[in-house]
């Protein structure tokens, strides 16, 4: 059954969804761009761009309080059931992934401005480029994310799933490789440890665009999105 | 300050839309292939091929459902679809109609209903019936609940009688807003507590399933929301199937939904799932209001 929001008698319930389902869009586009800037931000140790990452950062709030007021009046008003039940519940979880996501890139804005001050916790090249690597994979998976939440399609949101795995690997990897730094060089430890933190935001963002995913495929009635049949249960893992 | 921004374009190619085929069916159903499980553990009604027949016209088709002890069924669907009329097959309404005629098997406690030994007054007192408007006899109270009793011959006396039209009023619900008037007329009462008069009048005579054919449907919501309180009560003793044309309150009442169309009976599952991940198209496009 393909997903749609529309199609109803009630030709007002189909402007009431729909408006839902853009807004929550029109959030992740914000959330795709803060993301991008934060990682800019920090990998270029520049001081505007975390500015504007923060200022920004109250625009998606207030999406996050507007679209949950919009959907407690769609429950209200429509009572929705089925799909409709489902995509108005998902589209509210949506709206959380994407509020913690941008929480996320938040924290590497305020990296930068805590300590563009002082000299000691710049990232150093090679550090910048594991940053930006995993920062460029976080943003792809939140953009493919959210175009599966747009076209509301369940196999493209699966195949988010698989590039979960890739960007588990590389945060792996990245930490291996910034903690072998720190043994080389100990004056290095402390850019190392904030640098650790700023890994771990850029992989939650990536766990975020997954949990989107999986939202998506609950819409499609999917309790669990290895039900799609495009990836095998066993690779599919659901994390908070 | 955004062109300063790397932007990590990537264009995720849109997928074909997911086809859930394998679980959900889009065309209309062949007739007696219903989805979800027609079976109980431990049926009060065993209903297989039933047929209905209207003159020439082929109103349900080969439908076939169990109905649960302690359980509330709700039967939806569009104007039409048969709902009410397959109602009509469990205690044999439909032979009041000229030219109705229905065929298949419908076991009640095992035992068919139309054996010619089956004696349909009988019939009626064991599957009692709740209709749309409140249909109090022109009698008093008292004797709205007490002429089912009598003539079934319920009661030894008076005593016993009393009790049974005490009783049957206390579990409609509707003893202390009538105890003192008894001897009024059952018209004189509000339309919501005629519906329960109705009930009690049902229940009276013991009945082992009580159908209801859209009970609230002339009902406030208050007084709706009472019958709703009182089916709930009610299902502790009897199997109850109710036909209603509000999804909301076959998603209160009910534990098993039965989606009717033009005469099959498209999808059986648990209210539960039915409202939340329905399985056939129609059914899903009837309760989320897609429909037509």
């Amino acid at each position: 059954m393909a997903l749609s929001l529309e199609g109803h008698t009630t030709r007002a319930f189909d402007g009431d969804l729909s408006a839902l389902h853009i807004q929550a869009v029109a959030m992740g586009a914000l959330v795709i761009e803060q993301v991008q800037l934060a990682v800019n931000a920090y990998s270029n140790w520049d001081r505007s761009i975390a500015t504007l990452v923060l200022e920004r950062e109250r625009k998606i709030n207030l999406y996050d309080t507007e679209i949950e007021e919009a959907a407690l009046q769609v429950i209200a008003r429509r009572q929705p059931v089925a799909q409709d039940l489902r995509a108005v519940f998902a589209i509210d979880k949506v709206v959380t992934e994407l509020e913690r996501a941008a929480d996320e890139a938040k924290k590497l804005a305020l990296a930068v401005l805590a300590e563009s001050d002082s000299s000691g916790f710049r990232p150093g090249a090679a550090t910048a480029r594991e940053a930006r690597q995993l920062g460029r994979l976080a943003s792809v998976m939140i953009r493919a994310a959210m175009e599966a939440f747009d076209h509301l399609d369940p196999v493209a949101a699966a195949s988010v799933l698989q590039q979960d795995l890739e960007m588990d690997s590389e945060y792996a990897a990245a930490l291996r490789r910034i903690l072998t730094r720190a043994m080389e060089d100990a004056r290095q430890v402390q850019a190392v440890i904030e640098a650790a933190f700023i890994m771990r935001s850029l992989e939650r963002i990536g766990d975020h665009a997954r949990n989107i995913a999986h939202h998506v495929g609950f819409i499609g009635g999917d309790a669990d999105p290895s039900a799609t049949g495009v990836l095998p249960a066993s690779s599919v893992q659901v994390r908070n | 300050m955004e062109s300063a921004v790397e932007l990590t374009g990537v264009n995720v190619k849109p997928s074909a839309r997911v086809s859930n085929d394998e679980v959900v069916l889009d065309a209309p159903i062949e007739a007696g292939k219903t989805v979800g499980n027609i079976t109980v553990a431990d049926p009060i009604f065993s209903c297989r091929d039933v047929d209905v027949y209207y003159g020439a016209k082929h109103a349900i088709k080969k439908v076939g459902i169990d109905v649960a002890k302690s359980q509330v069924l709700a039967m939806i669907g569009p104007s039409g679809c048969g709902k009410s009329t397959f109602l009509r097959c469990l205690n044999r309404m439909n032979d009041t109609i000229e030219g109705a005629r229905v065929e298949g098997s419908i076991l009640l406690d095992g035992k068919d209903i139309h054996d010619k030994k089956q004696d349909v007054v009988q019939l009626r007192a064991r599957v009692g019936m709740v209709f749309q408007k409140p249909n109090p006899f022109p009698k008093s109270i008292y004797e709205n609940v007490a002429y089912g009793p009598r003539i079934h011959g319920l009661a030894g006396d008076r005593v016993e009688l009393d009790e049974i039209v005490h009783n049957s009023l206390q579990r409609a619900g509707l003893w202390e807003e009538v105890k003192d008037r008894l001897a009024h007329p059952g018209t004189s009462l509000s339309g919501g507590q005629q519906q329960r008069l109705c009930i009690a009048r049902t229940i009276a005579v013991n009945p082992e399933v009580i159908l209801m054919d859209e009970p609230c449907s002339a009902l406030d919501p208050i007084a709706t929301a009472r019958i709703e309180d009182l089916m709930e009560e009610l299902r502790q003793s009897y199997a109850i199937v109710i036909v209603t044309h509000s999804m909301q309150q076959a998603a209160r009442v009910s534990q098993r939904t039965a989606y009717f169309h033009l005469g099959d009976l498209i999808e059986v599952g648990e209210t539960d799932r039915i409202f939340t991940n329905p399985r056939h198209k129609l059914t899903e496009d009837y309760i989320t209001g897609r429909f037509g």
